[in-house]
C-alpha cells in the first residue's frame, strides 16, 4: 500500500493517464464520496440536534423542517437548566465520577501490578477468574448489591456510587494495566530496590509514571461510565435534589404535559456532551487507544 | 442549591476514606500473615497482599450475588417481609403466565442477534476502507467515532425526537418514499412493529463509530510482510483479502462480537429513555428493572435474572465452541 501512495505523489504532474491510474483515481474518488456520504449521515443526527436546541418552541415542530432557527435562542440553555436543579445534579455527577474514578484506577493500578510482577501460586487461575468477571453480566449481580446495600441502609445515599470503587478495581483496567506493566523491563525496579526503595516507593515513583499513557486510557472509559450511568443512580437515589444528570434528564419531561419542551431536552442533551467532547478533542489518542488495546491485544 | 450537597457529600466521603483505610490494612494484614507469620517468599506475600483488594471485591460484588441471585430466584422476596423459598414457582408462572415474558424475550433476542452482526459486519468493511492511506482520512475516522462518545441519555433523547412521526426528521428525509409509495408515515417508537427497526437504527448510528475504531486497530496490526509474501507468490488483491486480511481480523471480531451481543441483551438506558409502546415488549433488563424495583418483587425479577443471563451464558458458549471453525489465531495450524 505505501508503495502506491510514494508513486502517486512523484507521479502527479507529468505521468501519462494509464489505464491502471485512470482504475486507481476513480476508485479513489468513489471512495471519497461513501465515506462523506456516511460521513454526513452520521453528522447530521448531531446537527438536528445542536439547531433544534436553539429554536422557539412552536418552530421546533414546523413544517417543512427548519434546518437552522431563524433567530437562534440561546436563553433555551438557561431556561432548561434553571427548569430543574440541573446545577445540583451536575455538581452531584460530579462528585460520584471522580472520587470512584481515582480509587478505581488507582486500585486497578495496584492489582495489576500485582498480577505482573510477583509469581505467587494459583496467580494464573486467579487472573483466568478475573478476566471471566469481565463478561459477567451486571444484571445477575444486581438485585443482590442493592439488597446489601440496603441491609447496611445505605438507600438513598451516594455509597453505593462510590464506596465500591475501593474493592477490586474494574477487570477491563487491571487487564490493560498489567500488559503495560508486562512491557516496562524488570532491571528499571530491581534498580530503584538496589537503590533502597520498598515497594510502596517503587510503585508509586518509579512504575506509576511509566504507566501514564494506560492510567490515561483507562480514566477515560473510566470517566465516561460514570458520567453516562444511569441504572445505578436510578435505583440508588430516591430523593430528587440528590440525583445525577442523567437520571435527572430522565425525570425531566420538557415543562407541562400538554407541551413538552423539545428545544429544552435538545438544549439539556447538547449540554451532556460538551464535557465529553472537550476531553475527546484533548486526549483523542487516549480514547482511541484504550478501546482498541482491550480488543485487539485480547 | 438545592437540598444540603455537602450534608450529602460528606458522609459518604468520610465513609469512602475509612473503607480505604480498612483495605489498605487487610492488604498489609495480609502481607503480615504470609511474611512474617508463615514466613513465605516476599513474591508471595507480596503478590497476595496487592491482589487482596481485588479478592476483596469478586467475594462481595460477584460471588455473593450471583449466588444470592439463584437463591433468590426461588423466593418470593419483596424487600419488606423475609423471603419464603417457592420452589420453581417464579420461573413457572414467568414462562407460563406473564403475559410480559415472550415479547420481551422476542424483543430482546431479535434485537441482539440482528443489530450485532449488521453492526459489526459494517464496521469490518467500513474499517477496510478507512485504513487505506488517502489524504483527509483521518478526519473521518473522528467523525465517525463522534457519535460513540455521546451519552447514552443524550442520544435517545435525540432520536426519539428524529422518529417523532409528524415532524421529526427521519420521516421528513423519507416523506418523498413515502408519498411516492403512498405509505402512511411510520410512528417509530409509536407503532409496535417499528419498535425493532428503530432500535436497531438507533444502536447503528451509535455503535459503528466505536466498533469501526475497534477493527481498523485490528485492520492496522495485520503485518505488512504477510502481504508481501502473498504477493511474490501470485496473490491478486482479493485474494490477499480473503486469505490474510480477514482471518487475521478474525480474533478481534470475535471479541467484538461476544461483548457486544452481551451488551445489547442488557440494553438498558435507550430501552428506559425511548418510552416506546409496551405492545412491542420491554427489553428484558427493563422488565427486570420494572418487576424489581418499581414492584419490589425481587425474587420473581431475579428469575428473570437468571434467565437472561441464562440465555447470554448459552449464546457465549456457543461463539466460543464456533471458534474452531471461524477465529484464526496466530502461531495455529489452519
Amino acid at each position: 500500500m505505501s508503495a502506491t501512495v510514494t508513486q502517486s505523489t512523484a507521479a502527479s504532474g507529468n505521468v501519462p493517464w494509464t489505464p491502471a491510474r485512470i482504475r486507481r483515481v476513480i476508485g479513489r474518488a468513489v471512495t471519497y464520496i461513501l465515506v462523506s456520504a456516511l460521513g454526513v449521515v452520521f453528522l447530521i443526527p448531531l446537527f438536528w440536534l445542536l439547531s433544534s436546541s436553539l429554536k422557539v418552541g412552536t418552530e421546533v415542530f414546523d413544517q417543512p423542517v427548519k434546518w437552522w432557527p431563524a433567530v437562534p435562542q440561546w436563553n433555551n440553555y438557561p431556561d432548561a437548566w434553571n427548569a430543574l436543579p440541573f446545577t445540583r445534579f451536575l455538581l452531584n455527577t460530579l462528585f460520584v465520577t471522580i472520587v470512584p474514578l481515582f480509587a478505581e484506577v488507582f486500585v486497578s493500578a495496584i492489582v495489576a501490578y500485582g498480577f505482573s510482577r510477583f509469581v505467587f501460586p494459583g496467580r494464573n487461575v486467579l487472573f483466568l477468574i478475573m478476566i471471566s468477571t469481565m463478561f459477567l453480566p451486571d444484571v445477575v449481580k444486581l438485585i443482590p448489591t442493592f439488597i446489601i446495600w440496603k441491609q447496611f441502609n445505605l438507600i438513598d445515599t451516594y455509597d453505593p456510587l462510590v464506596l465500591a470503587s475501593l474493592l477490586g478495581g474494574t477487570p477491563l483496567f487491571i487487564f490493560l494495566m498489567r500488559q503495560f506493566f508486562s512491557s516496562i523491563p524488570k532491571e528499571i525496579e530491581e534498580a530503584a530496590l538496589i537503590d533502597g526503595a520498598n515497594v510502596v516507593q517503587t510503585f508509586t515513583r518509579v512504575m506509576i509514571p511509566l504507566i501514564r499513557p494506560a492510567l490515561l486510557s483507562v480514566s477515560i472509559i473510566g470517566f465516561q461510565g460514570h458520567w453516562n450511568d444511569f441504572l445505578g443512580p436510578l435505583i440508588y437515589l430516591n430523593t430528587q435534589a440528590k440525583y445525577t444528570m442523567t437520571v435527572g434528564m430522565f425525570f425531566f419531561t420538557g415543562g407541562t404535559n400538554e407541551r413538552p419542551h423539545w428545544e429544552w431536552l435538545m438544549a439539556m442533551s447538547t449540554l451532556m456532551i460538551i464535557p465529553i467532547l472537550i476531553l475527546f478533542i484533548i486526549f483523542q489518542r487516549y480514547f482511541i487507544e484504550g478501546l482498541t488495546s482491550g480488543a485487539v491485544k485480547g | 442549591m438545592v437540598g444540603d450537597p455537602i450534608g450529602d457529600y460528606l458522609p459518604t466521603f468520610i465513609r469512602f476514606l475509612i473503607l480505604a483505610v480498612v483495605v489498605c490494612g487487610a492488604s498489609m494484614g495480609v502481607h503480615y500473615v504470609l511474611r512474617n507469620i508463615l514466613h513465605l517468599k516476599r513474591d508471595v506475600a507480596l503478590g497476595f497482599s496487592l491482589i487482596t483488594p481485588w479478592i476483596l471485591g469478586f467475594l462481595i460484588f460477584n460471588l455473593i450475588p450471583m449466588v444470592s441471585t439463584v437463591v433468590l430466584s426461588f423466593t418470593d422476596y419483596n424487600l419488606q417481609q423475609a423471603p419464603n423459598f417457592v420452589g420453581i414457582q417464579n420461573y413457572q408462572t414467568l414462562i407460563g403466565t406473564d403475559a410480559n415474558f415472550w415479547p420481551s424475550i422476542r424483543l430482546t433476542v431479535l434485537y441482539s442477534v440482528i443489530s450485532v452482526p449488521i453492526s459489526v459486519t459494517l464496521s469490518v468493511l467500513l474499517a477496510l476502507v478507512l485504513s487505506k492511506n488517502l489524504r483527509g482520512i483521518g478526519v473521518y475516522r473522528v467523525l465517525y467515532y463522534l457519535p460513540s462518545i455521546v451519552p447514552a441519555v443524550a442520544v435517545v433523547l435525540l432520536w426519539r425526537w428524529i422518529f417523532n412521526p409528524d415532524v421529526g426528521l427521519l420521516n421528513t428525509l423519507i416523506s418523498p418514499i413515502l408519498n411516492v409509495t403512498n405509505t402512511a408515515p411510520p410512528d417509530w417508537f409509536g407503532d409496535e412493529s417499528f419498535v425493532l427497526p428503530a432500535f436497531i437504527i438507533m444502536s447503528l448510528w451509535t455503535a459503528l463509530g466505536n466498533n469501526t475504531v475497534i477493527m481498523l486497530g485490528s485492520r492496522k496490526g495485520v503485518a505488512t510482510d504477510l502481504y508481501e509474501a502473498a504477493s511474490i507468490d501470485g496473490a491478486n488483491t482479493w485474494t490477499k483479502f480473503l486469505r490474510i486480511t480477514i482471518p487475521m481480523m478474525t480474533p478481534a471480531i470475535f471479541f467484538l462480537v461476544v461483548v457486544e451481543f452481551a451488551s445489547a441483551m442488557q440494553l438498558f438506558t435507550p430501552a428506559a429513555f425511548a418510552r416506546a409502546t409496551p405492545a412491542a415488549g420491554r427489553f428484558m433488563n427493563l422488565l427486570i428493572y420494572t418487576y424489581g424495583f418499581q414492584q419490589s418483587r425481587m425474587g420473581y425479577a431475579t428469575a428473570l435474572a437468571v434467565i437472561l443471563f441464562l440465555l447470554i451464558l448459552a449464546a457465549t458458549i456457543v461463539l466460543f465452541r464456533s471458534q474452531a471453525r471461524w477465529v484464526y489465531y496466530e502461531g495455529q495450524e489452519r
